[in-house]
């Protein structure tokens, strides 16, 4: 909790002595992100790299006159040199604001509202980490397979005070062990635990559960050749697709500007499959409502319902600009918290609906191949499996898939599963991501494989 | 300053450190953003920062912070050395000083224009370049950045290494989006931040960059118009814009030590070179030969040591078509046993450095471009890439460009839209059967390689002349 604390009163400190430098006629948003994180790297059971991080990063909007600029600085955490800091950086976009065209869909800050969200966790002894998460590792190595991945754990917050009065805070103790078991013949499994309570007993338990999952990545491998396959895709690999929601998605002003894969949706030519639902839903509970200029989300946006457009993501820069009611997103316009609609198939029966094709657990490196038909490529990866007779056969030779999201979430799309996960982002770009999806399975009537 | 540095670090340390060293990283980060003739916002960012590195028992623990007052600082090499210690018994490799070389030096990016336009400038040269854009009422974005970088490094050791580097970063884009119906297409100069280098200000050359954007925005309507690559297995012809792309995915990413040793699996994924293809694998046709090499006056990733101290060389990686190197850095070499290069480096100071790519170029070859068209029967000239996508074990690849052409019984013929192409990195390069003359050698560089656990990006450069590839499987978009 002290690291929390100490966090939080970093925030404050920065914010007020940038707030106490405002003069007449400037305004300020300012965001923060923090964090005091503990990384154990690992690899055939053993330590890579182990350390740890205190950051405490402010993001600030400086307005005056019809100008804006956005700036920041790093955070110490000791008093006196944040104040000398903030008042640094303020002059600094003073002048740089000062010699800027002015912003012609500037926004000033309004949002004035408070709020406050602590979640306070339980996580293992950072003195003891590589007993607590290497020694049940014993267990994969056990049954042959090569332990690697990272723990992270500790303190993540987030911040947001605008002049006009907003002031927001988001702080949780938290812990995620992303890893993977490798076998000889390359094959391997991933999984991750995370949370805010750990319990080494319950990890023990989901790796000596995932020892005994390694068998059938032990049978002989099966090259399916390209073509088109029914498909089984599994939430961690539906994850994977999210971020093509955000990425030339649904921004209202990527749909404008002619850069995003969804204007032919929004232009209404085309439509989704009508099993297709797609909400950005804070109700997930992972990461805050708030955005960088202190405005709060609806807890609930439909974005596809049934197939069709039903909203976009709209900042208020586009509200401005573009003069449609702005819905709380970032300036980028990104998706937060994503939640996949449920459908009605048993999750326990997804390979009994399969039948025979491919059950993909991972999927790796995906990108646009073509943004205009919303084509996508990408790889499978780690547990991928040939089925027959909706019983597993063999592991698969990598396969790469290239179709587009309108057929995967369109024709294509024969089923959802009933019962969803929680899908953690496990991004360290920077920092400690917040966040997560709520996904379910996917059944496919079909899936192009090229390569 | 770096006497300053030692002394924080000296008085840092607890009692019975075997070995610590403390870098400093102060960044300062500018850009400048304009859309369809209108600015558009501007950044000023300053991060500074510390992370001090223990060595004790075999094992490295670090611990990385902004504060630079002495209580925080001791709190931070205390926790490090707890977290060493704490390893004891159970690390991959004991390591000792001597991945730690006691390095002195110092080095600074060679600049023409050192000093820094005003904002007015820079701003009202993204607005310019957007504006000469828009050359037809089909544009519906033109948009223009232009992004500088002033990196400040200092390292000092217990063991005496003192080092103190200054880099600095230039790197600007333009990117027009045309439409006509529901065909949309895009183009950029040579990717979207294909032109990132190190230098001053005199690579703002604005009439020229204006000129380029222009043409590019002509080339964006062009597409428009033009047909869609066809499917067909054939020749192709990579610009160096895309030869980055290609290097960058299918011979850094696969040679770099640390994957091939499995640190990075649960990540970005490993490679299908092995530790024993060291010395013998033949990656690629004879007329391959790629170096890395952070010493290229003005590529992206040049410096004077490494984040460990080792200090920068020239080292040929594939000589002949023949890989007789890896990118390993002192620690993976001691790992290993195998010969590296100067690589372990760090995005700042809140990550600890892991092996990368710096600069990795394609060496010139012989053959002129009039010459290289001319020994195509079938085939398509591809520029600037727009998608990329490589599996866990690097090998194999499908990347999309911006721009192409048909080439047909030695001539480029018509342009066609949307050209993408697939392939296997472990026989891609075999098929290599031209290599440009140093008149086709260009310099590009990308700001955001990403890669390591926790996650970090890092700046790369890429040169390379004109290359030409056999029977490769060639096709196009959807409509």
């Amino acid at each position: 909790m002290s690291a929390m604390r100490d966090l939080e009163e970093t925030f404050k400190g920065a914010c007020a002595a940038l707030f106490d430098e405002l003069s007449g006629g400037e305004e300020l948003s300012v965001g923060f992100s923090g964090e005091s994180s503990d990384f154990l790297r690992f690899n055939r059971g053993k330590v890579r790299q182990i350390g740890h991080v205190d950051g405490a990063s402010l993001r600030f909007k400086y307005y005056r006159g019809g100008r804006s600029l956005a700036s920041g600085f790093e955070a110490t955490g000791e008093a006196e040199a944040d104040r000398r800091k903030a008042a640094m950086a303020l002059e600094a976009a003073r002048r740089e604001a000062a010699l800027l065209p002015p912003d012609p869909y500037q926004v000033l800050p309004k949002a004035a509202a408070s709020s406050r969200e602590e979640f306070p966790g339980r996580l293992p002894d950072p003195g003891r980490l590589p007993q607590e998460i290497l020694g049940p590792g014993q267990a994969l190595e056990a049954a042959g397979a090569e332990f690697v991945g990272i723990h992270a754990q500790g303190p993540i917050c987030r911040g947001a005070a605008t002049s006009a009065g907003a002031r927001h805070w988001f702080a949780a103790e938290s812990f995620i062990a992303d890893y993977s078991a490798y076998l000889p013949n390359g094959k391997a499994l991933k999984s991750c635990y995370a949370g805010r309570e750990w319990d080494g007993g319950e990890y023990a338990r989901r790796l000596a559960s995932e020892a005994s999952r390694l068998e059938a990545l032990g049978r002989p491998e099966r090259a399916v050749p390209p073509g088109e396959y029914r498909a089984y895709i599994a939430p961690e690999a539906l994850a994977e697709f999210i971020d093509f929601f955000s990425w030339y998605g649904l921004s209202e002003r990527q749909i404008r500007e002619g850069e995003s894969a969804f204007i032919s949706l929004k232009e209404g030519r085309t439509s989704l499959s009508p099993r297709f639902d797609l909400v950005q839903d804070f109700s997930l509970g992972v990461e805050p409502r708030f955005n960088e200029s202190g405005e709060v989300a609806p807890e609930r946006l439909r974005l596809i319902a049934g197939g069709k457009l039903a909203s976009t993501l709209v900042s208020a820069r586009s509200e401005r600009q573009y003069g449609l009611p702005a819905n709380a997103a970032p300036e980028e316009e990104f998706l937060r918290s994503a939640a996949i609609g449920a459908g009605e198939l048993d999750e326990d029966r997804a390979l009994e609906a399969l039948g025979t094709g491919l059950y993909l657990s991972n999927l790796h490196y995906l990108n646009w191949s073509d943004v205009d038909s919303a084509r996508v490529t990408g790889m499978t990866r780690f547990a991928c499996f040939w089925v027959e007779g909706g019983r597993i056969v063999s592991p698969i030779k990598d396969l790469r898939f290239d179709d587009s999201l309108y057929r995967v979430f369109g024709d294509r799309l024969e089923a959802l599963t009933a019962r969803r996960s929680l899908v953690v982002n496990p991004s360290t770009y920077e920092e400690r991501a917040l966040g997560g999806s709520l996904l379910p399975g996917i059944l496919l009537s079909g899936l192009t494989f090229t390569l | 300053m770096t006497m300053d540095l030692r002394r924080l670090l000296e008085s840092a340390l607890p009692a019975g450190v075997e070995w610590a060293a403390l870098r400093r990283v102060r960044s300062v980060e500018r850009s400048y953003a304009a859309k369809d003739g209108a600015f558009e916002s501007a950044a000023l960012y300053e991060d500074e920062g510390f992370m001090i590195e223990v060595l004790s028992g075999g094992q490295f623990g670090y611990a990385g912070l902004a504060a630079a007052g002495p209580a925080a600082m001791a709190a931070a090499a205390a926790r490090a050395l707890e977290l060493a210690r704490s390893a004891s018994g159970r690390s991959i490799h004991r390591f000792g000083t001597e991945v730690r070389p006691a390095t002195a030096l110092s080095y600074e990016t060679p600049r023409g224009r050192r000093a820094a336009p005003g904002a007015d400038l820079l701003a009202g040269g993204a607005v310019a370049l957007s504006r000469a854009m828009r050359v037809s009422d089909k544009i519906v974005q033109a948009s223009a950045e232009i992004s500088t970088r002033d990196l400040e490094t200092e390292y000092v050791s217990t063991s005496g290494a003192a080092i103190c580097q200054r880099t600095h970063i230039v790197c600007y884009g333009c990117a027009a989006v045309a439409r006509e119906g529901s065909t949309i297409q895009k183009r950029t100069l040579n990717g979207p931040r294909g032109r990132t280098r190190q230098g001053g200000y005199e690579l703002l050359d604005f009439p020229r960059i204006e000129a380029e954007a222009a043409r590019a925005a002509e080339q964006a309507i062009e597409l428009l118009g033009a047909r869609d690559c066809p499917s067909m297995r054939a020749d192709l012809v990579l610009a160096p814009d895309q030869m980055m792309l290609q290097i960058h995915e299918s011979i850094g990413h696969p040679l770099e030590l640390d994957r091939i040793l499995g640190d990075e699996r649960n990540y970005a994924g490993a490679t299908f070179v092995r530790l024993e293809d060291i010395g013998s694998l033949r990656y690629g046709s004879e007329l391959m030969n790629v170096s890395f090499d952070p010493t290229v006056a003005g590529e992206a990733a040049s410096y004077g040591a490494d984040d460990i101290g080792a200090p920068a060389r020239k080292e040929l990686v594939i000589k002949d078509g023949i890989l007789v190197r890896a990118l390993g850095s002192l620690e993976s070499q001691a790992r290993s046993g195998k010969a590296g290069v100067a690589n372990q480096r760090a995005e700042g100071w809140h990550r600890s450095p892991i092996d990368r790519m710096a600069n990795l170029n394609v060496e010139p070859g012989k053959d002129a471009l009039p010459d290289i068209i001319a020994s195509v029967e079938r085939g398509v000239w591809m520029e600037a890439n727009r998608s990329w996508s490589i599996d866990d074990y690097r090998n194999k690849f499908q990347f999309g460009c911006e721009y192409g052409k048909l080439i047909e019984d030695g001539e480029l013929t018509r342009t066609v839209r949307n050209p993408n192409y697939r392939g296997v990195s472990s026989s891609f390069w075999r098929s290599l059967y031209k290599v440009g003359d140093a008149s086709t050698f260009q310099v590009f560089g990308t700001p955001n390689c990403g890669k390591g656990e926790p996650n970090q990006v890092i700046t790369t450069g890429h040169a390379s002349p004109v290359c030409a590839f056999r029977g490769v499987e060639i096709f196009g978009g959807e409509q």
